[in-house]
């Protein structure tokens, strides 16, 4: 459905995208983790066709996708989206008409749901709710490629909860690709199938959830002990404080013994040793 | 076809300072004398104003509702041509109705001056409206070319174009010779098609530059 072959794009001398490639084959719910200036928005913009790329090919249901293209089949949306100052519901109508295969009802009961004032002007909204009403129109459009780009930034916890239940719902009315960029990783987890760590430009994971759970350990004890014990397996980060070192990794777990304390590693763990940075310490 | 049209309808209706600015000026325009211009010349205005509108405010605004680029493009092109039309209606009205009107012995409207009226008002009419099409693509094309480096360009040429034709006699009547083409042209058939042409190779251009356009 999304395949990008050898992407790369540069702004200057800086590489933003660095020789991506990745297909996504099936519908589903995908979560694009990193941090701040990882490549997210850039790499979403590219798919939506919204900005061309330095090299590599991107295509979307086998059609190529840059700015040239004048119908890509996605819907993109990101979190500052400016919108005419018209009252929401007349903003959702709008979408629908303007929107081939628009699913206005949608759109409608999510504003019922978000106790949203039909009447209010888009410019009248607090940022949480203007970003909701950038997000129902993506929603609500039935395009095969949904991005949405840090939806949830200034919404409440209740209203995040309310994001994710309306996902799940919008992917069950339509399936098709859903990905989501976001910084709050444990929340989500709940919504999505796949997850994608992207990491300075690069993919560094892509994969299920049920990979992270099953495959990703911290091993901690003394130094001696967890080297013996993870030695061949594939160690993404480690901690060292006196004599104790823990070891993160993605494999199979190590066999446990007396001397080692072996947990599974939570998302937001995980996420962390796979970018290497945590608190200013050295991988 | 729906998209479209709801794109014209949007296009339009977010064109409310266009038409506001466009009705204050040629209501209040005031001259006196011997001869006066026409109020009518000043909904020429309209056709200047709208690209402004369409390229820098509605683009955007309409992507993020989920319109494609291939059904902005086309909602600005249908919208040029009804707003061409309706100028063109407004000026043709004005001309017969209020113009004879006025006291002065000579009142100047654009449409004598480019020597349309010499067909017949249906004619003139005509002439104006592809003329005005053509004002609105040509702006269109150079407004969306303003983010890039050719835009740049393409202003300097035609800045410099303007400085260098306009002193030298020679380049000048060339220059003259190409707004007898386009504007100042009695031909209605030869006008008419000049500009039509025009604008279709503009709006191919257009095209191309949309093609490049980032968000």
């Amino acid at each position: 459905m999304i395949e990008l072959k050898q992407v790369t794009k540069q702004y200057g001398q800086a590489a933003v995208l660095k020789n991506i490639t990745l297909s996504i084959d099936e519908p589903g719910i995908y979560c694009l983790l990193g941090r701040n200036d990882a490549g997210k928005t850039t790499l979403l913009k590219s798919v939506a066709g919204y900005q061309n790329i330095t090299s590599g090919t991107i295509q979307v249901n086998g059609k190529r996708i840059s700015t040239a293209a004048l119908d890509t089949g996605v819907s993109y949306i990101e979190n500052f989206a400016k919108h005419f100052p018209l009252p929401v519901q007349k903003l959702l109508r709008i979408a629908s008409e303007v929107n081939p295969s628009y699913d206005y009802d949608f759109a409608l009961e999510m504003m019922d749901r978000f106790e949203l004032d039909g009447k209010k002007k888009f410019n009248h909204l607090s940022l949480g709710m203007k970003t909701m009403v950038s997000t129902m129109i993506c929603l609500a459009s039935s395009r095969d490629v949904i991005l949405l780009d840090e939806p949830v930034l200034g919404f409440d916890a209740i209203m995040r909860v309310e994001f994710y239940d309306l996902l799940a719902e919008s992917f069950q009315r339509h399936p098709r690709t859903i990905i989501v960029s976001t910084h709050i990783i444990e929340e989500i987890a709940k919504t999505i199938q796949k997850l994608i760590i992207i990491d300075k430009g690069s993919i560094r994971f892509f994969d299920t959830l049920q990979a992270v759970e099953t495959k990703a350990f911290s091993v901690s004890g003394l130094q001696k002990d967890v080297e013996a014990a993870t030695s061949g397996l594939n160690v993404i980060g480690q901690d060292a404080v006196g004599g104790l070192v823990t070891r993160y990794l993605f494999d199979k777990a190590p066999e446990q013994t007396a001397s080692l304390e072996i947990h599974p590693l939570s998302l937001q763990d995980f996420f962390i040793q796979m970018v290497g940075h945590k608190g200013g310490a050295a991988k | 076809m729906r998209a479209i049209f709801a794109v014209v309808k949007r296009l339009l209706a977010s064109n409310k300072i266009s038409f506001i600015l466009t009705a204050l000026v040629a209501l209040c325009a005031t001259s006196s004398g011997e001869v006066v211009l026409s109020n009518g010349n000043y909904t020429w205005l309209l056709a200047t104003l709208s690209p402004f509108f369409f390229v820098f405010y509605d683009f955007t605004k309409l992507m993020h509702l989920g319109a494609s680029k291939k059904a902005y493009y086309m909602g600005c092109l249908i919208s040029y041509g009804i707003l061409a039309l309706c100028i063109s209606l407004a000026n043709t009205a004005v001309h017969l109705l209020i113009d004879p009107a006025y006291s002065a012995q000579r009142v100047i409207n654009l449409m004598d001056v480019c020597r349309w009226t010499e067909n017949g008002l249906l004619l003139a009419a005509l002439q104006q409206m592809v003329f005005l099409l053509l004002v609105m693509v040509f702006l269109h094309v150079l407004l969306s070319m303003q983010a890039h480096w050719y835009g740049w360009l393409t202003d300097a040429v035609l800045a410099a174009i303007i400085c260098i034709f306009t002193p030298i006699a020679p380049l000048r009547r060339i220059l003259a010779g190409f707004f007898r083409l386009i504007m100042l042209n009695g031909n209605a058939a030869a006008h008419i098609g000049i500009c039509l042409l025009l604008s279709a190779a503009l709006s191919l251009g257009g095209l191309a530059v949309l093609k490049r356009k980032t968000l």
